[in-house]
Formats: structure tokens, sequence, C-alpha cells
């Protein structure tokens, strides 16, 4: 009884950890997003944009392709 | 970067093969780019596992945003030479059309949804090419094995704070045979200007076996042409160990087994020449399809000291590349192992 209460105890800590873990990758993809859109020098995601503000101004593009950290 | 338009992009789901073509192990990779999708150049360069930053600096970058900058200001005079940059045909348009992974990501990021589950990684589809080979039962070739190769693969070390600085040749490699010495700025590789050591790696990556590279250096405010020549299998330098897509030749070619040539002090206890096979399990895969070692007996610290009758000196990139063209799913290689002074014959099945 007390191995399959420590058992099951430990289960849903884990399950309780990777729950957290998952939450906090949400968290930082999303945040992410509002941070680099708030700072207004990036185009966030989206590649037409960019390409059509490159044409408006005859700068050239510098795309940088990086996964939420 | 304020005379750049500046794009962020964050997911491979749906991304153009077609244009952005990449070390996909990287998870910090830079194209410059004119708006008719002429690229001027590449950055981002990573060689561990643990330290991303190690092959890249801040005054790298400099130099490469003020490279592409000059680039952008002489097109499209310049045109010519930057053909030698431009992607190559390529068989998979999207991610999508891989078939390990058509069906399974929907175009764009579920932000409403399930966002971090609806995201597909860049190095998957550097899985899925492998994948593809595979599942075809076919060899995977030296150039999907080992993408975008380091140029001390040709026995040239680069300075990460420099564009393409010379900061190393090794003794008797292809480099030193070419003439290159330390302190050299590499000006230009098969005629394509270089801003970055990303840009070596690019025009590495698309050489052919043998090939000889024409490269243009400045040396003393000298501008001086070598050539390097670089053998047949010359790839087979690279150590992939630190690719997260080595995950999965693991699965492949190991059954989930992460390997580690032993030291000469684990050697010299096992009485194994250093010249002889002596991979030492560092981990023993514990789930699904990289179970398959395990549930085939071995055990984390066996030493592999016979592969397929073969018993001399390999790394783990090298023994994954024998397997892994010459194996095929569902074969089973004979493998010896040392545990504990005794010598153990197991089968290790190929996936």
């Amino acid at each position: 009884m007390t191995k399959s209460l420590t058992l099951l105890t430990g289960s849903l800590l884990l399950a309780a950890t990777a729950l957290n873990a998952a939450e906090d990758r949400r968290e930082r993809v999303l945040n992410d997003r509002k941070e680099v859109e708030a700072a207004g020098h990036w185009i966030y995601n989206d590649l037409p944009k960019g390409v059509a503000e490159a044409a408006r101004t005859g700068q050239p593009l510098l795309i940088v392709v990086r996964c939420v950290p | 970067m304020d005379k750049f338009v500046c794009v962020r992009l964050v997911q491979a789901n749906a991304l153009d093969l077609t244009l952005f073509q990449f070390d996909y192990d990287l998870t910090f990779a830079v194209f410059f780019m004119n708006t008719d999708r002429t690229i001027y150049g590449r950055y981002g360069t990573r060689s561990e596992r643990k330290d991303a930053t190690k092959d890249i600096s801040i005054e790298s970058f400099r130099e490469a945003l003020a490279a592409a900058l000059a680039l952008h200001k002489h097109y499209p005079a310049n045109k010519t030479s930057l053909a030698g940059k431009q992607p190559r045909p390529t068989q998979f348009k999207t991610p999508d059309d891989f078939p390990s992974l058509a069906g399974k990501y929907k175009p764009a990021l579920d932000y409403e949804g399930k966002v971090v589950q609806s995201c597909m990684h860049c190095h998957q589809v550097r899985d899925a090419e492998r994948r593809f080979f595979r599942d075809e039962r076919k060899p995977i070739p030296d150039d999907v094995l080992y993408p975008y190769p380091m140029p001390n693969a040709a026995g040239l070390s680069l300075d990460p704070k420099e564009k393409a600085k010379v900061k190393d040749v090794v003794a008797s490699s292809a480099s030193e045979k070419a003439g290159f010495k330390m302190g050299d700025q590499i000006l230009a590789l098969e005629g394509q200007p270089i801003i970055s050591i990303a840009d070596v790696q690019w025009v590495l990556h698309n050489a052919s076996e043998p090939a000889t590279l024409n490269a243009q250096v400045v040396r003393g405010g000298k501008k001086i042409n070598l050539a390097l020549n670089l053998e047949k299998d010359w790839r087979r330098h690279s150590d992939i160990a630190w690719r997260t897509t080595t995950w999965d030749l693991r699965r492949m070619a190991a059954g989930g087994l992460v390997l580690e040539d032993s030291t000469a002090e684990e050697r010299r206890k096992a009485k194994l020449a250093d010249d002889a096979l002596g991979l030492r399990v560092k981990y023993v895969g514990e789930y699904g399809e990289h179970a398959v070692a395990k549930k085939a007996g071995f055990k984390k610290d066996d030493v592999l000291v016979s592969v397929d009758r073969q018993t001399s000196h390999l790394t783990e990139s090298e023994l994954f590349r024998f397997l892994l063209q010459n194996k095929m799913p569902g074969e089973k290689i004979s493998v010896t192992v040392l545990r504990g002074g005794e010598r153990i014959d197991l089968e290790l099945p190929m996936q």
C-alpha cells in the first residue's frame, strides 16, 4: 500500500513537473511574439510583409530563423 | 541593423525550402537577401552541442552586416558573383512534402490552441531527409550525413570573431597543401564573396567529392589565389556527434545508444590498442525505438570492440556512417562488447 502510494505520488509529481514545463514553454512562445512585436523593429513571422517593406524602402532583408528559446 | 528590414521566422512549418537552405541543426540562422530573392550571404555556425555561441560573435555578425550592405549597394552589378550563393534545386519544396512529415503540421502556428505542439523545428527537416533515404532502403549519402561541414574538415580553423579569417591550419591537411596561412582573410571561394564562416560552409556543403575549390585570400595587403583540393570522402572528417539530428541517427544505427570513444586510460585498463575499436556506451535509450539496443541486451559502460567483424578504430560518427550506408532496417548486426572484463556477443537491430 505504502509502495503504491509512493509510486502514485511520484507519478503525479512527474506529471505536474511536465505540465509546468509545458506551460512555461507555452508562455515563452506567446511572450516572445508579444515582446518582439512590441519592440517594433522586427517583423514577426511574416515574410511577405518583410519583402513588401524592403521593396518599399529599398533596404535589404535580414531574415533570422530562430526558434523560441 | 537599422539599414535592414528585419524579419524573424520562428518555425519550420511551411518553410520555403527552395529558398531557405541552411544547416537545419542551427537554432540561429541568418539570411541577407534582396527582395528578388537573391541571397547576399548567410550567417550562423555551430559545432558544439552545449556551447551554441562558440563559433559566432557580435564582432563577426557586425562584419557580416557591413559586407551584406556593401553587396546590396553594388547590386545588381555584382549579380554574377552571387550566382553560386543561390539555393539549389530541391526534391521537397516544403517540409510537409517529406513523406515522414506529411500532414503532421499545419502551415502556421496555432497561437490560440496548442502552440508549442504546433511548431515544427528546423532540425526535423534534416531528420525527414535522412529518414526518406532510410525508408527507401537507400544508403544515406555523405552530404546528407555530414551537412554544412565546418572548414576544419579541410584542416582550416576560422576565427569566430572575424568574417572568415584563418586562425590555424592543420599540418599536412588539404588547406596546408593549398597554401593557406594563419591570418589569411578569405575574400572569395569558388568566386562567391565570403561574408561569414557560414558562407564558407555553404561552399563546402555544395562541393563535390573530390573537388578543387578556388579561393582568393588577402595576405599582407595582397590578394592571393589558392586552389583547395578536397579528396574523395573529405566530408567524413566532420564530427556530427553534437547535432540534434544525430539523435535520430542513433535510433537508426545504434538502437538508441550514445557512444563515446574510450579514453587512453580506459583503453589501457581494457588492454585495447589505440587503433582498435573501443566505443563505450555512454547512454542507453529507454523508450520506444530508442530502447531497441536496451532490449537487445546492451548496457551502459559496455565497450563495443567488434561491430560486424570490424575491429579497427572508429568514432561514433564513423560507425554510424558505415552502418547507415551499408546496413538496412531489419538487419541484425553482430556486436561484441567488453563488460566487466568479459567478452559478450550481442545482436544490434538496424532500424
